[in-house]
């Protein structure tokens, strides 16, 4: 039976009555998140392009769920659970030991997508069927930069598992390769790639984490009633204004990574969701490797690291 | 007529020299943006189509439309003359739509003071991304509507002037004349379609779909994020407001129907409090209430859906409107 089979197996034996899983998107080779009910079940397809994180779905639905997670997916919703905006005993998980995604981009380069039929790892070589004949590429040539830093490739919590668990490690190394540059080349570094940012807010949107329902970068209006004045309305704060240059991006950019402090999960959609590129993994591993030396947390702790620090702290 | 080298580069060293600002694409990276350049060597025109799109040379991101202290101080009209350089067909047609928006009816003097001084020069295309489908909408892409548009045909550079500013300007060029051969290789080139997908709107079906459940359906995985409204040729929404207490500057600045505040009313009542019917607007905006400019405000480029983080594909769901 193939890891797709299991996946169709595993999830007719849970009583979940809604299923977030990967269906194949019309006119492209990759997978897209769809909720489906249990009759729906044969819609569902998985391979190295079900890129997407469903955890942020999960959110939007109640009552039992089940759900495919790779491993980056499961600590996604390890966290949320962790924050207490999922119940654990609300979910059937599903998990895939995983070998990592491949990048869309860089499979965009390589072949023209619309003539994809199908894509499947044999081995280390990721097999593209195409219309006419196919393409095999060693899969490290395509795997998502992200994966290659993966960490828990083998899901930190779930009830089935698909597929043998897999070591992941940790491994810092391109951040300190970074952290080699003086601070003017690492400035002018950020400040290249933030100026091209459009701030249609996507990484924040994808992210599994940014959940609050009001942003920071928004203007408040939680406590606007119909009671409230004009005047009111006009002084609420505004941390950051609509306008888009480098350095408001940089701020955007800069607060939104540190309020993922011991949390992101490294799924990196942020990165994948950014029309314009930019390496927003990089600040994000930044981060991780200072809650890890400085601050002694592991994601994979079943205690928020904030809550951590509280009672660690004099 | 044909010029004998290369016509967009030249084109660009013309025009910054006489004093335009120039908006081209710039490679980053393996990809490109379209933005203000202050050389030729700068713009790179190996592309299908730029990542955002020509709007912003027309319709800044951001622009100071009034500086303030005790009253208004200045009103910032940048009467520099611009132009745009190596658009495609879909995108040249969204300047059009642009135009409607802004110069008929209420009449829009920042953007009509761009518009009076803009110059378009245009790339023929001549292959398809998988996403394409602005044939859909009578869309010629090899033929696109611009003051110059330049075809690469057989290793040839075809020069076209469709507007008298576009003849005043190649006149700077020596251009010499079509042979008989030629001008039917061209013809031939602007006539053949090219293979794309197609978008099928039956606006009599998207009236009656308002309230159906369809709508929840598409925007299950929405994201509500701007990154279609955005990257959109022409998506037109902005927003106002100001920066700075007793001086400062007010702001137009870019804004998205996805976004919950976009329609959020000072009493707290917000119309679209949902993503699904912020989304369900986009495709109403798109197809059916701009219907009243006259046309679809949608020109078939594929950016939201070659772009969108959750896969949402205008084609499908516009085709599969139930």
């Amino acid at each position: 039976m193939n890891e797709l089979e299991k996946i169709k197996e595993a999830l007719r034996s849970s009583s979940a009555e809604k299923i977030v899983a990967f269906v194949r998107k019309e006119n492209e080779p990759r997978e897209v998140l769809a909720i489906l009910s249990p009759n729906e079940i044969d819609r569902i397809s998985f391979s190295p392009l079900s890129f997407n994180n469903p955890a942020k779905l999960l959110m939007q639905l109640n009552g039992k769920v089940a759900v495919v997670a790779k491993g980056c997916d499961a600590m996604a919703i390890k966290q949320l659970i962790k924050e207490g905006k999922l119940k654990r005993e609300n979910l059937f998980i599903v998990g895939i030991s995983c070998k990592g995604v491949a990048d869309y981009r860089k499979l965009s380069k390589l072949v023209k997508l619309n003539e994809v039929t199908s894509v499947e790892l044999e081995g280390d070589e990721l097999v593209i069927k195409l219309k006419n004949g196919e393409k095999r590429v060693a899969f490290a040539e395509v795997v998502d930069e992200n994966c290659v830093y993966c960490e828990h490739p083998t899901p930190v919590i779930y009830d089935v598992l698909i597929g043998e668990p897999r070591e992941g490690k940790r491994d810092f190394s391109d951040v300190e390769e970074f952290e080699k540059l003086s601070r003017e080349e690492r400035w002018d570094y950020w400040i290249s790639q933030f100026e091209r940012c459009i701030r249609c807010h996507a990484c924040r949107s994808v992210c599994p984490l940014c959940y609050c329902e009001e942003c920071m970068v928004d203007p408040s209006n939680l406590a606007i009633s119909p009671m409230s004045t004009a005047e009111d309305k006009a002084s609420y704060p505004r941390l950051l204004g609509k306008t888009v240059n480098a350095k408001d991006n940089a701020i955007y950019h800069i607060l939104r990574v540190l309020h993922h402090a011991g949390r992101c999960a490294g799924c990196g959609e942020c990165e994948r969701a950014c029309p314009m590129e930019l390496p927003l993994r990089k600040l994000e591993r930044k981060l991780e490797k200072v809650v890890v030396e400085t601050f002694g947390y592991d994601l994979n702790e079943d205690i928020p690291f904030l809550s951590k620090l509280d009672i660690v702290g004099d | 007529m044909i010029y004998e080298g290369d016509f967009l580069r030249d084109a660009i060293s013309n025009l910054l020299a006489a004093g335009y600002r120039v908006f081209a694409p710039v490679k980053v990276g393996d990809f490109h943006i379209f933005r203000e350049i202050s050389s030729a060597n700068e713009a790179d025109f190996n592309y299908i189509l730029p990542r955002n799109s020509a709007k912003v040379a027309l319709f800044p991101q951001n622009e100071v439309l009034i500086e303030y202290g005790e009253w208004i101080e200045k009103i910032p009209i940048d009467k520099k003359k611009i132009a745009v350089v190596g658009i495609r067909a879909c995108d040249a047609k969204a300047i059009k739509l642009l135009d409607k928006h802004f110069l008929e009816g209420f009449v829009d003097p920042y953007y009509k003071a761009r518009r009076e001084e803009l110059l378009t020069i245009a790339i023929a295309c001549d292959n398809a991304s998988i996403n394409c489908f602005c044939q859909s909408f009578g869309i010629n892409p090899r033929k696109p509507e611009a003051d110059v548009v330049v075809s690469n045909i057989d290793g040839k550079v075809f020069v076209s002037a469709n507007s008298e500013a576009g003849k005043a300007f190649v006149r700077e060029f020596k251009l010499r004349g079509e042979s008989e051969e030629e001008s039917m290789i061209r013809e031939r080139f602007e006539n053949e379609k090219i293979e794309m997908r197609k978008i099928d709107v039956d606006v009599e079906k998207l009236k009656k779909s308002f309230d159906s459940p369809y709508w929840k359906e598409v925007a299950t995985n929405c994201k509500s994020c701007g990154l279609c409204t955005y990257l959109c040729p022409t998506c037109f929404c902005f927003d106002i407001y100001d920066e700075g207490e007793r001086r400062g500057v007010r702001i137009r600045a870019w804004d998205s129907c996805q976004f919950p505040l976009h329609t959020l009313e000072s009493s707290s009542h917000n119309p679209r409090s949902e993503k699904w019917q912020r989304l369900r607007n986009r495709f109403y905006d798109k197809f059916y209430y701009t219907l009243r400019k006259g046309d679809y405000y949608c020109v078939g480029c594929g950016r939201c859906i070659d772009y969108c983080p959750a896969g949402i594909d205008i084609v499908n769901v516009i085709s599969g409107v139930r």
